[in-house]
């Protein structure tokens, strides 16, 4: 199918494989490897993207799906390589171990953000339910949250807590 | 993802019933794909046709009037109905069911009438749809029937739809807005998980009904109970009802056990 689909603030036209996931339009067709592929079924959030300005598990999608809409991956989150807040915010708190689920959670973050900007921290964990970290335990994540929604003062913030 | 299957997305109803029309057992409607894409990839079904009903244009949207009630349509998203004022407002206990359903991101896509029409025992969205006295409409090209959803489940992942129909919408009658009730589904983890139970509870004007989810091979209702039954009579009705099995994720007798725990909690609550 011919489809038109923006993606990072650039149009892409062409024919898509019409079983082809976003998922794998996004990491095969425009080589927009950030986005990982973890379950390949809506279980771990490695894969989650924006689509039309809200975070999906681009593995639950269908490319053709995307046919006219605005998607925005991880590639978009650094500006002329300054890092984005949130993600300034995971690497002084020590959120990023393997790395594998780093892209979707900042996403999940972000949307969670958007909507909360000052979460608390059950809202953190229920903002991060579909992303599955098996390295951190989650509190380098939760912390980095708090941190870039203001909510540790700077003399305590970041920094290895934990080993 | 299997490859061989095509994808259309009709524009209007008209065109959505032809191809359905056309195809039969072969099309697959895509909502929210949440359990579509993960059917497809594992190959418990192989559609040769994949039809994307979120482009036709002439569908109900979820919308709520006093003469009506609360009209839930094909695209209606699970976070649509989590965050919609109204729904908060008239019927908190499906917006309880909502939230209990997967994570943020597929509450994202999932559809209601997909958690519905897909037909799990534990379809979240069913105990509280069934205590408010949902309907379905469904339609096709040979015309439109309703029904109770208390009647739509046939079995596990089996319902009454034809394959050249599709549910259009589901209503909840304005009569059980403001019910008193509430949903508690039991999970192995606090996030993410399917039900090990789900038991939902109403009272309006004193007509008690109980939605479970996750013990016999549908959802369940069971109706014709009132605000001043004795608590045992309400447990003894529930157990009637059910027939679990072990699985899994737990034993039957866990869930025979929970299931009365969470109905008398839920019966205190609402007298």
């Amino acid at each position: 199918m011919w489809m038109s689909v923006e993606v990072n603030g650039h149009i892409y036209e062409r024919e898509v494989t019409e079983h082809w996931t976003l998922l794998r339009f996004l990491r095969e067709d425009l080589e927009l490897t950030g986005t990982k592929d973890g379950c390949s079924a809506g279980e771990c959030g490695a894969c989650t993207v924006m689509l039309n300005g809200q975070a999906v598990n681009a593995c639950m999608v269908l490319a053709a799906e995307a046919d006219g809409a605005t998607v925005e991956t991880i590639e978009a989150e650094a500006v002329d390589g300054e890092l984005s807040e949130i993600q300034a915010a995971f690497a002084r708190n020590y959120a990023v171990q393997c790395g594998y689920c780093t892209a979707g959670m900042v996403m999940s973050v972000r949307e969670l953000l958007e909507h909360n900007p000052k979460p608390t921290v059950a809202e953190i964990k229920e903002g991060i339910e579909g992303n599955l970290c098996r390295c951190t335990g989650y509190q380098q994540i939760i912390e980095a949250v708090l941190d870039v929604s203001g909510q540790i003062d700077s003399k305590s913030r970041g920094g290895l807590k934990y080993v | 993802m299997n490859d061989g299957f095509k994808y259309r997305a009709p524009t209007s109803r008209a065109e959505l019933f032809g191809l359905l029309a056309a195809h039969g057992e072969g099309a697959k409607i895509l909502a929210g794909g949440t359990d579509l894409l993960v059917d497809i990839r594992s190959g418990l079904v192989r559609p040769e046709l994949v039809i994307n009903l979120k482009k036709v244009e002439d569908f109900p949207e979820l919308v709520w009037s006093q003469s009506q009630g609360l009209i839930i349509g094909p695209a209606t998203t699970v976070n649509d109905v989590l965050h919609d004022p109204k729904v908060r407002d008239c019927y908190p206990l499906l917006a309880e069911c909502a939230l209990s359903i997967a994570s943020h991101q597929l509450r994202n896509r999932a559809t209601v009438i997909g958690n519905i029409v897909h037909a799990s025992p534990g379809a979240d969205m069913a105990p509280g749809l069934l205590c408010l006295g949902a309907r379905v409409q469904i339609a096709s090209q040979r015309g439109r029937r309703e029904l109770f959803l208390k009647d739509f489940f046939t079995g596990v992942k089996r319902t009454v739809l034809g394959h050249d129909e599709i549910v259009e919408s589901i209503t909840v009658p304005a009569g059980t807005a403001r019910s008193r009730g509430s949903y508690r589904k039991l999970k192995r983890i606090d996030g993410h998980d399917l039900s090990l139970v789900g038991v939902a509870l109403t009272n309006t004007d004193g007509d008690v009904r109980v939605g479970i989810g996750s013990a016999a091979p549908t959802p369940l209702l069971i109706e014709g109970l009132t605000d001043q039954d004795p608590a045992d009579a309400v447990v003894a009705a529930a157990r009637a009802a059910i027939r679990p099995i072990s699985d899994l994720r737990c034993s039957k007798e866990y869930r025979e056990y929970m299931i009365e725990v969470f109905v008398r909690r839920l019966l205190e609550e609402v007298r």
